[in-house]
């Protein structure tokens, strides 16, 4: 064996101190280890281990190679050289190896076994490879993949809680819902829908919204919205539609439609809410119809009482006592102050009912504004009524009702304002328009109730706390107002006064 | 001077026996009627010189009495006051061509006002 090595490299021509000078200038580690000697010792080193592990030769030759692992031991590469050792044979490992400043360098360890002529191994001979950025790059794109899968395995599992979420909520719902694809099939039904409208998922999914219950839903005007006005006005909101029901009669619905646009698969579908509104109008109209006979029937022996006050008073004896006239008077006004408040509930009923009739006929406002201010002044004489400025024209409106307004907002701000404080009424011609305001210096209204104080029967529960009152005078001034063609609205700031304004046109 | 008669036409008693008792003292001779069904043939009746009918009541309204009496020729020049709790009873008042409108509650002054300007 030693004979035919020593004739390879004679038949290379080459001399051993080139195969030397060759290993000496490789930048590839080199060491050999003598298998011969205990512990099997490092023999020899090339500068390039040395480069490589920060260790000079010194420190290295006489040492078995595990130095180089430091305190990583626990190493799988490391049974794999121990057993290629053990067994004579060669291998090939990733290993994490420490310079002797104990930096991490991965080392591509290439062992093989050096033989003599009986075939004994009598040396190991390794080659190593710094590979820690390649090393580096594989682990982290390990690492990347890891949390790939984790995120893909995380983000699942959110779809589908929040796609559990989404159902529960549509399920929860105390309104009918139907997604529906663009070509009007019905793509998924809630409970509340099959409920309502007492049919089963499967005759509703995948059928033509048209085709539901033998064609019940094909409603013209359900049909227009989802046609005709939702490709052009998304969303369509509360959208009544009537119809007659084969199996549970007549409803009444309210419709919300949204297009929802979606990239990808979603594209174009449409989300319609239906409420059923059949029974909420019908207390509606049940509560209208009291009001309006609960107001009626009040006033029929209100007469009677006014009635007999009145005559009462006529038929007084010269000789009554002033305690007995004054009883007398004070009576009627609280009897006209409780006519009052049937007229208002009276107006209200009329309002609800659609039955507030404007006749209107041309008259002379600053005329009508004087006098009616005249009339609460001599209501109340101890307030300060001021007016500013004049239209000096002809107004087509209403009169009764513009006096009826005037007087309610004259007669709030009066209310609602100290008694020592001015009240300030400022009219003025605005191009066709007349703008009517009254301000006072009173508690104010706060931003948020700007357009509840306008609702009926609401009141601004400090209002409810100090002032009597049903609720309903704004509601009917903002309705004669918007049956005029006009607009009114309030300015105001907290316990600084507030400012109530209408518009009207001139020409009606 | 013969004392004017006046019927009134009103199902509810209390505003009847109110207004006999007010128009009584203004001197005026009263009749009264509470079933709006008897109406005409107590109108036939009496020939009264002024009539005072309420619009809302129940079985036949105001509206209808007034339109079937202007029908008949015989006592269709009668003069007839309406009255009503709502304001739209105005309206309906002119449309029946009744010869005037007050509203309930009653001013007193005023009604006495319109019964005596229908009487002269």
């Amino acid at each position: 064996m030693t004979e035919d090595i020593i004739n390879r490299a004679a038949l290379t021509g080459i001399d051993q101190t080139l195969f030397f000078r060759v290993v000496e200038s490789t930048n590839t580690g080199i060491v050999i280890t003598d298998n011969s000697l205990p512990d099997n010792p490092i023999i020899y080193c090339n500068p390039a281990f040395e480069q490589m592990s920060g260790y000079k030769r010194i420190d290295i030759i006489g040492h078995n190679c595990r130095f180089l692992q430091g305190k990583d031991r626990k190493q799988a590469a490391r049974g794999i050289v121990h057993e290629a050792i053990s067994n004579g044979r060669s291998c090939v490992v990733e290993i994490r190896n420490y310079t002797k400043e104990g930096k991490l360098f991965w080392n591509e360890l290439y062992i093989s076994p050096v033989t003599n002529d009986e075939g004994v191994v009598t040396h190991f001979i390794g080659i190593q490879n710094d590979v820690s950025s390649r090393k580096k790059s594989q682990l982290e794109l390990e690492r990347v993949q890891i949390e790939t899968e984790k995120l893909v395995i995380e983000r699942t599992k959110m779809y589908q809680e929040s796609q559990d979420f989404m159902t529960s909520i549509v399920e929860t719902l105390r309104e009918s819902l139907l997604v529906i694809d663009h070509d009007f099939t019905i793509l998924s039904a809630n409970a509340h829908f099959l409920n309502t409208f007492k049919v089963s998922i499967n005759e509703t999914k995948g059928r033509l919204l048209y085709d539901l219950g033998n064609g019940q839903w094909n409603i013209p005007e359900l049909k227009r919205m989802m046609e005709d006005i939702l490709p052009t006005n998304n969303p369509v909101l509360d959208y009544e539609v009537e119809h007659e029901f084969p199996h549970i009669g007549k409803k009444l619905m309210l419709l919300n439609a949204h297009r929802v646009e979606l990239e990808g698969q979603y594209k174009n579908w449409i989300l319609l809410a239906i409420e059923d509104i059949t029974e909420r109008r019908a207390v509606q109209q049940r509560k209208d119809d009291f009001l309006s006979i609960a107001s009626h029937e009040l006033k029929t022996p209100l007469t009677t009482v006014v009635g007999y006050l009145q005559l009462m008073k006529r038929l007084m004896p010269a000789e009554a006592s002033e305690k007995f006239r004054s009883i007398a008077d004070k009576t009627e006004r609280y009897v006209h102050r409780l006519n009052h408040l049937l007229s208002d509930l009276l107006d209200v009923s009329r309002i609800q009912t659609g039955n507030i009739e404007i006749h209107k006929e041309p008259f002379d406002f600053d005329k009508m504004l004087i006098e009616t201010i005249e009339g609460i002044r001599a209501a109340t004489p101890q307030r300060e009524i001021l007016l500013k400025g004049s239209v000096e024209c002809q107004c087509n409106a209403d009169e009764s009702h513009i006096i009826q307004v005037v007087s309610n907002l004259l007669g709030n701000a009066i209310k609602y304002s100290p008694d020592n404080t001015p009240v300030t009424v400022q009219v003025t011609k605005i191009s066709d328009v007349i703008k009517f305001s009254v301000t006072d210096k009173g508690i104010g209204i706060t931003e948020a109730d700007y357009a509840k104080i306008f609702d009926r029967f609401y009141r601004v529960a400090e209002v409810q706390r100090h002032y009597s009152g049903m609720g309903i005078g704004l509601y009917i001034c903002q309705q004669i107002i918007l049956n005029h063609g006009g607009t009114i609205w309030v300015e105001s700031k907290r316990n600084v006064g507030s400012t109530f304004n209408f518009t009207i046109p001139i020409q009606g | 001077m013969k004392e004017k008669k006046i019927l009134i036409c009103d199902d509810d008693h209390g505003i009847l026996e109110m207004l006999e008792m007010v128009l009584e003292e203004d001197g005026y001779q009263v009749v009264v009627e509470a079933k709006s069904i008897n109406a005409l043939n107590r109108i036939a009746e009496e020939s009264p010189d002024l009539i005072l009918l309420d619009i809302w009541m129940p079985v036949i309204t105001g509206d209808q009495i007034l339109s079937q009496l202007r029908a008949d020729h015989t006592k269709s020049n009668i003069p007839v006051l309406m009255y009503s709790a709502s304001t739209d009873g105005k309206l309906i008042a002119e449309k029946y061509g009744a010869n005037g409108f007050i509203a309930k509650p009653f001013d007193l002054e005023d009604l006495l006002h319109k019964v005596s300007g229908l009487l002269i």
